[in-house]
């Protein structure tokens, strides 16, 4: 049995003597015995060398990113993660502390996720950023929130390209309140988003809020988000932007965004089947009372020293209590802390030609998959930066995509919502350029393709 | 005091180089100029060495499980196993992508469903899901599972209120409100909910009733049963926040105790690192009746496959991008597999054992208000030392200085000047002995230490009310502060 808790037999005995008692089980007395357990029935414990070989037994049923050619991308990425970041984060300082409320022995904590803050508005081009959400999607979905709290209306807009996955959270954040999340149509050419749609439902009124995305749900930059605020007005604006995209693109603040929210996992996060990932939230100065989250700030000690700790805490559930302007009491700390080592290891110049690196090796896979009989890549014309969107025109994109990870190659995901009320859907699916893929891979998936497409001819 | 905390004088990150400016990044074909960034984003160029010891130089200033006691009231500060710091970056976790087809993660997908196994045990609910990030996550979507439960039903216009005890915790109504029911506070009675005024608040317009049990009093509700009687005869749902799971895993549960849906935090009982306030991983468990508004997707076994399953019609959907934070399931199913039965609890049993002995002493220099038997936590009063002068505030602070935590400090709020103190299981008698006498040292220290406390840490007192005057949350708002150009 493990030493997680003391073995020695005195103890029990020494504190049970203490308080006067025989048993342990006289300390549960006051659980009624009608709502008492008999056996859990999850059998026995096991050593820790056992452990070890039990899961290392199941982890190895998985096959890794690593053992095919990976072209998977979206908002969730596989991108290499330097040894430092991890050597920081496992720090045990920092990894086994709670939020930090005593300020005072926290300054570690605490002032990683104020250089955090300020990474992300000089990212943004806004003015505060909060300590972290759970992910992208629940950030778009607190977004929402605050639009709500700044702007009236019972209506959101939101790409109709946006992943299926944020917008089912965006409809649970609007549930409670009563209010809607609509799409904008995107135009069939260019997978951009439809400004006339936009200008006509802002004129017909009741919306409160509009959210866009850079790069969008299909991978492409869309110029027109340049003119978004000005059609929309005071009609806040979200931004959920990929942050590597930010250091080539203006930052969102510079083009009217009222928020920018982001998923982070990309900076300095293994994929790691989707957890822990990282939100990122960041608003106008006027909105900060509005937002959700812990916010760090920075003051003084007793004897006039720089000091950092939590503040408006009275946004907060743990005072505001019914009141607050969300529930969030955890949030993604610690990535957030590997978001600022990931982005101060590479460096602004170091991300920007990162992000150069990737849509060199996207243009190179458009060009490669492009000319396949079978294939629209991309299919829209908008620029795109690192991944973009491949319509499969014969047979279905599930085979496709099954047909080349025969081949080992993870060829994109499906653009779909998988339920089964979702009904009929476009086959497409997102390719993205990853740090492992170069020529050669890119020149595999093509010939994969070709003779997938090639039997489904056949079969056809 | 032989504590002295690391104090650097370390740099601001942004002044460890100068920030270099006037350069654009290099174009990316096709991307039109207007959209393309006129200047690198401001951030300094280093040295992986310089970012090593700058981070280090920070962890130094701060204080974790492994630098000493942490009883945070409500939280588990319990030991976060290395064995499961190391599985969780095997390259076969960390090299995985929810979008990767199934055929290709069956582990992953395995792991889930064996820990989803155990969670159905240990909360007694036939049904369990593991898409929530932390523990308020996992209220407010079991909360929009009640609201969808009722509008199947016809009853959405009709059942508008949450109810909670007075002494639940803070994300308990904000996750109500969330969920857009109005909130109703019922008064606690010697710490514990006053059932008559339960009886006579709940009615019709009832949705849910939300528990913690043991509750933030670190009592546990005897009158459970009664309790759960209460709010499932006006047809409401009753709802177990388990973020104090650890004082009863496996002497109940709360499917025995007659709850419908459930939170647990994985990130106390089951051994998860807090990471300085995340990530966290969230349970929802769900008796039958709410079962089928679990989230999408669903793990399932089929034969010897595992497979994610989209086809749930009374689905709230997705409550976050991807199913479970994979990385901390897989810490907890570590420590499940590790204790097993008897292990589990072996955990409960050791934590209140750990509590009451702690309380048995720390009782002898402030008052406790409620009842002597308690679980896993207990409350104690710092009104004795209004007296002298001082608030709680100031006995947390001079706890620091003896090289441990505070306890939680103000909260729950119906006890004046409260500190709720937890000490888990992992804390050996010597620990909770070294406890008791730093408590000791800290009462009976001069009211002036007292108050000018902590004087061992990194920083002294720190000035939280000019923080919320004058808000500085970048560091342009600290050189705008300071005099300087906005711009470095």
């Amino acid at each position: 049995m493990p030493h997680w808790i003391s073995n020695d037999p005195g103890e029990e005995a020494s504190m049970l003597n203490a308080l006067g008692i025989k048993s342990v089980d006289e300390l549960f007395t006051d659980v009624p015995k009608k709502a008492r357990l008999g056996r859990l029935g999850i059998g026995p414990g096991h050593e820790e060398f056992e452990v070890v070989d039990t899961i290392d037994r199941i982890l190895n049923r998985n096959r890794t990113l690593t053992q095919f050619a990976c072209f998977l991308g979206g908002r969730i990425t596989p991108r290499y993660v330097p040894a430092a970041v991890d050597a920081i984060i496992s720090r045990s300082e920092f990894y086994t502390a709670y939020t930090p409320y005593q300020a005072e022995t926290s300054q570690g904590t605490l002032r990683s996720l104020f250089e955090f803050q300020s990474l992300w508005t000089e990212m943004t081009g806004l003015d505060v950023a909060n300590a972290s959400l759970y992910d992208g999607s629940t950030a778009a979905g607190e977004a929402l929130l605050l639009c709500r709290r700044v702007h009236e209306g019972r209506r959101f807009l939101v790409p109709a390209s946006l992943p299926w996955e944020e917008k089912s959270v965006l409809c649970n954040y609007g549930t409670g309140p009563g209010l809607s999340v609509e799409e904008i149509p995107y135009d069939s050419k260019s997978g951009c988003l439809d400004l006339n749609f936009v200008r006509a439902e802002i004129a017909k009124g009741d919306v409160f809020g509009v959210l866009a995305d850079v790069p969008n749900g299909f991978g492409h930059v869309d110029e027109g988000l340049l003119e978004l605020k000005s059609l929309i007005g005071d009609v806040p604006l979200v931004i959920a932007a990929d942050p590597l995209s930010l250091s080539t693109l203006e930052p969102p603040g510079s083009y009217g965004a009222d928020v920018v929210v982001a998923e982070g996992q990309g900076f300095g996060m293994a994929s790691c089947f989707g957890g822990p990932l990282l939100g990122l939230f960041a608003c106008r100065r006027e909105h900060v009372r509005a937002a959700p989250g812990r916010i760090v700030g920075a003051t003084v000690d007793a004897i006039g020293q720089r000091a950092y700790c939590l503040t408006l805490t009275t946004r907060e559930q743990h005072i505001r209590r019914s009141r607050a302007t969300s529930n969030i009491c955890t949030n993604e700390s610690l990535m957030a802390l590997a978001f600022v080592v990931y982005a101060s290891l590479v460096g602004p110049r170091g991300l920007a030609q990162l992000q150069v690196e990737l849509a060199e090796k996207a243009r190179t896979l458009a060009s490669a998959l492009g000319g396949i009989e079978g294939l629209r890549a991309p299919r829209f014309d908008a620029p795109y930066l690192g991944e973009f969107t491949v319509e499969v025109t014969r047979g279905t994109a599930r085979e496709f995509l099954d047909g080349v990870e025969r081949h080992r190659i993870l060829g994109g995901h499906l653009l779909k919502d998988p339920r089964p009320s979702a009904g009929a859907q476009p086959e497409y699916f997102l390719a993205a350029a990853t740090d492992w893929i170069g020529d050669r891979e890119i020149q595999k998936y093509a010939r994969a393709a070709r003779t997938v497409l090639t039997s489904a001819r056949r079969s056809a | 005091m032989t504590y002295r905390q690391a104090r650097w004088e370390e740099p601001d990150i942004w002044d460890l180089a100068p920030i270099r400016t006037g350069d654009s990044p290099p174009a990316i074909p096709g991307i039109p100029e207007k959209l393309r960034r006129k200047e690198h984003i401001r951030w300094p160029e280093l040295s992986e060495q310089e970012v090593m010891r700058h981070y280090t130089r920070l962890s130094q200033m701060n204080f974790g499980v492994d630098s000493g006691s942490y009883p945070l009231g409500s939280c588990t500060m319990k030991y976060n196993p290395k064995v499961s710091e190391m599985l969780a970056r095997r390259k076969h976790a960390v090299e995985l992508h929810p979008y990767q087809p199934e055929s290709t993660a069956q582990g992953a997908l395995e792991l889930f469903w064996r820990l989803e196994r155990i969670l159905t045990k240990v909360t007694g609910m036939p049904e369990v899901s593991l898409q929530a990030a932390a523990g308020a996550h996992g209220e407010y979507a079991s909360l929009l599972m009640v609201r969808a439960y009722f509008r199947d039903r016809g009853e959405a216009e009709k059942r508008t209120e949450v109810l909670l005890p007075d002494t639940a915790h803070g994300t308990n109504p904000a996750s109500a409100a969330m969920a857009g029911y109005t909130t109703r506070e019922i008064p606690s009675r010697d710490g514990c909910v006053d059932l008559p005024a339960l009886k006579a608040a709940v009615s019709e317009k009832t949705a849910c009733f939300m528990l913690t049990n043991p509750n933030t009093a670190g009592l546990f509700e005897s009158e459970i049963l009664d309790i759960a009687e209460t709010v499932h005869g006006v047809g409401g749902m009753l709802y177990y926040d388990g973020a104090n799971l650890n004082a009863i895993m496996g002497i109940t549960s709360p499917g025995r105790m007659g709850f419908d849906v459930a939170h647990l935090n994985l990130h106390k009982t089951f051994a998860t690192p807090h990471g300085g306030g995340g990530p966290g991983a969230g349970v929802l468990a769900a008796g039958e009746t709410l079962a089928p508004y679990l989230p999408v997707p669903r793990i399932v076994k089929q034969g010897r496959k595992y497979h994610l399953d989209y086809d749930r019609p009374k689905s709230i959907g997705k409550i976050k991008t991807a199913y479970g934070n994979f990385g901390l399931d897989l810490r907890a199913y570590a420590f499940a597999l590790t204790h097993g039965e008897e292990g589990l609890k072996h955990v409960a049993r050791r934590s209140v054992l750990n509590s009451n002995y702690t309380a048995l002493h720390l009782g002898k220099f402030l008052p406790r208000p409620f009842r002597t038997l308690v679980k896993h936590e207990f409350v104690l009063s710092g009104s004795p030392l209004k007296e002298l002068g001082l608030r709680t505030a100031d006995l947390a602070k001079r706890l620091l200085d003896e090289g441990v935590h505070a306890p939680t400090e103000y909260f729950p709020s119906i006890v004046d000047e409260a500190l709720m103190v937890e000490l888990p299981e992992t804390e050996s008698k010597r620990e909770l002995d070294h406890y008791i006498a730093a408590f000791e040292r800290a009462i009976h220290d001069t009211p002036e230490n007292l108050r000018s406390a902590p004087h061992a840490t990194s920083v002294r007192r720190v000035d939280e009310v000019r923080a919320a005057r004058q808000p500085l949350l970048t560091w342009r708002d600290l050189r705008a502060a300071a005099g300087k150009a906005q711009t470095p």
